[in-house]
């Protein structure tokens, strides 16, 4: 307003307010500007970006510390970025460097907020068992209020073709998932369609591989289903191996997949399918057993009966709401400060 | 694959000739610009047709190995350069100084492999092209720039100042550079969204500091 007084630019009515402000507040103002001008210094930009470069590889070290690194930071780099435009004169005469500067406010804050509600997470997914809302693995922010426990939906089984030297084609996931009607819709997944649910998104990965499914009965007689996810095939072909403890037992059950037949001809183009000419082999203790589907093995806990063998699908799971408004503000970001670039080359020609 | 290196080759040839001419001219003080645009011009069209029969044997544009991504860039640069120095006439003495610099980038072409490589199914996405496309804008923008600083780097090193003397005022020059930086600093921008957007669709995050992204961030 004082600025605007000394330029000459200012209204009559302005004029009167900045003589208000002044000799109403003669103390208070110069302190207040004094913190914003501190607030809005360059300096403390060069700064804030170093200490963000700082965050950023401090949370690329550490796994568990991706979140305040990184949102302190923005948040002070957004707080010196509002100082600046509040502070200096220059964005109220040029529209475009103002509406390009509050995008970039904008951006700032939205990283923030991401950081602190997003959640990365995996899960494998048997075919034909539904999802549960239990990832196998995952982190997030402090403040992430999603309901995955609400979230449903059944893998319905992959197709993969191969070219030859075992290259992986395009993934084309079958699922079913519940819509908040109840009614089951379903929906073809894969490289570059990813399955959105509640702001979820669900993206098939290279990990999948096969799932011996077994029917547990305990000495109580319940009954129970479960299937054990062999590690990832093709990558861990020579060690289809895994533990698993039925639900509500003590035993371990070590259970190996040997695989007779050769699935993927790495010399022709081929098909991820499931193999025919296979065993599979159960270890409890020190008992080796052989199991076909349909076979059923005693223990001391309960009955084990193999019912054959599935596909699992891994699925990588990301949730930040941020991202539709995160790209709207790169767009207005971009699109003022081509705007304000072009006005600028337009008033004058370079070689003038 | 024998015939498109064969012509590749001739495409280089073109390059390089265009880029001896443009030094022997300022040194002669000389203004042999129709001969530098026309083997510009003859490389470039030597080049777009070994890429493209390389992308009709493959089925897949030059994205995915060192020496295709290098002979797409070199094809851009040129197709840049080659549009600043038909449409901006007073510059084209910064031929002199642009071509010896994509002479290192032909060198490194000519030694990579010219096998081929798998192309992902992350890459079957209409992204692919847009990412790349305003990249190669980007980095267009920013040879002509480089091309510009340098002739006003080397008059205040006292260098070639004569020979040099027909190109604009150092001022003016500066200010083409800036105009073309800013060209660039926006299709980077771009460039990085774009890229976004497709990491988000083909690995489920739209950034990930990996090494690429980050160098792409920090430049």
């Amino acid at each position: 307003m004082v600025r605007a007084v000394k330029e000459g630019k200012a209204t009559e009515g302005s004029v009167d307010r900045a003589w208000a402000v002044l000799t109403i507040a003669p103390e208070r103002r110069p302190a207040s500007a004094g913190i914003l001008r501190l607030l809005a210094s360059l300096r403390l930009t060069l700064a804030l970006i170093a200490l963000l470069g700082c965050g950023v590889a401090f949370a690329y070290l550490r796994e568990g510390a991706r979140t305040w690194p990184l949102v302190v930071p923005l948040v002070l780099l957004a707080l010196n970025l509002l100082a600046a435009v509040l502070t200096n004169g220059v964005f109220r005469r040029q529209t475009e460097l103002l509406v390009f500067h509050l995008a970039l406010i904008v951006l700032l804050l939205l990283v923030a907020a991401g950081r602190l509600t997003y959640l990365n997470g995996y899960v494998g997914v048997t075919e034909g068992v539904p999802f549960d809302g239990t990832l196998s693995d995952s982190d997030q922010g402090p403040l992430h209020a999603g309901d995955l426990a609400r979230v449903h939906f059944v893998n319905k089984g992959f197709r993969i073709d191969y070219a030859p030297g075992l290259q992986r084609g395009a993934t084309r996931n079958e699922v079913a998932w519940a819509g908040p009607d109840g009614r089951w819709h379903e929906e073809l997944i894969g490289d570059q369609t990813p399955l959105v649910l509640s702001g979820y998104r669900f993206y098939t990965t290279f990990n999948k591989g096969f799932a011996p499914t077994f029917r547990w009965r305990n000495a109580h007689g319940a009954d129970l289903r479960g299937s054990v996810q062999l590690p990832p095939y093709p990558l861990k072909e020579y060690s289809q191996a895994a533990e698993w403890t039925p639900p509500g037992s003590a035993l371990s059950i070590w259970v190996m997949l040997d695989i007779d037949e050769i699935l993927l001809d790495p010399a022709e183009h081929t098909t991820f399918r499931l193999p025919e000419r296979y065993r599979l082999v159960v270890r409890i203790g020190r008992d080796r057993h052989e199991m076909r589907p349909g076979e059923s093995l005693q223990t001391a806990e309960g009955t084990l009966e193999f019912e054959g063998l599935r596909s699992w699908m891994g699925y990588r799971v990301f949730y930040d709401w941020t991202l539709p408004w995160l790209l709207a503000a790169c767009a207005l970001a971009v699109v003022s400060l081509a705007a304000h670039f072009w006005r600028k080359f337009t008033a004058k020609p370079w070689d003038a | 694959m024998e015939q498109e290196l064969q012509i590749l080759w001739a495409a280089v040839t073109a390059y390089v000739l265009a880029g001896v001419v443009a030094v022997v001219g300022v040194v002669l003080g000389k203004r042999p610009e129709r001969s530098v645009l026309a083997l510009m011009l003859a490389g470039l069209a030597l080049q777009t047709l070994s890429i493209g029969l390389r992308w009709d044997r493959l089925g897949h544009g030059p994205f995915i190995t060192m020496f295709e991504i290098l002979c797409s860039n070199v094809w851009s640069l040129m197709a840049a350069y080659s549009l600043a120095y038909w449409r901006i006439a007073r510059i084209r003495a910064t031929a002199a100084i642009v071509m010896p610099l994509m002479f290192v980038m032909l060198g490194w072409l000519m030694v990579a492999h010219p096998g081929e490589g798998h192309y992902p199914p992350t890459y079957n996405t209409p992204w692919l092209y847009i990412h790349i496309g305003l990249g190669k804008v980007f980095l267009g923008a920013v040879l002509v720039a480089v091309g510009l600083s340098c002739v006003i780097l080397m008059r205040h090193a006292g260098i070639g100042r004569q020979r040099l003397a027909h190109l604009p005022a150092s001022p003016q020059l500066d200010e083409l550079a800036f105009r073309c930086m800013a060209i660039g600093l926006i299709f980077h921008t771009l460039m990085l969204i774009a890229g976004a957007i497709w990491a988000q669709d083909a690995w489920g995050r739209y950034w990930a500091w990996d090494p690429l992204e980050t160098w792409a961030f920090i430049t």
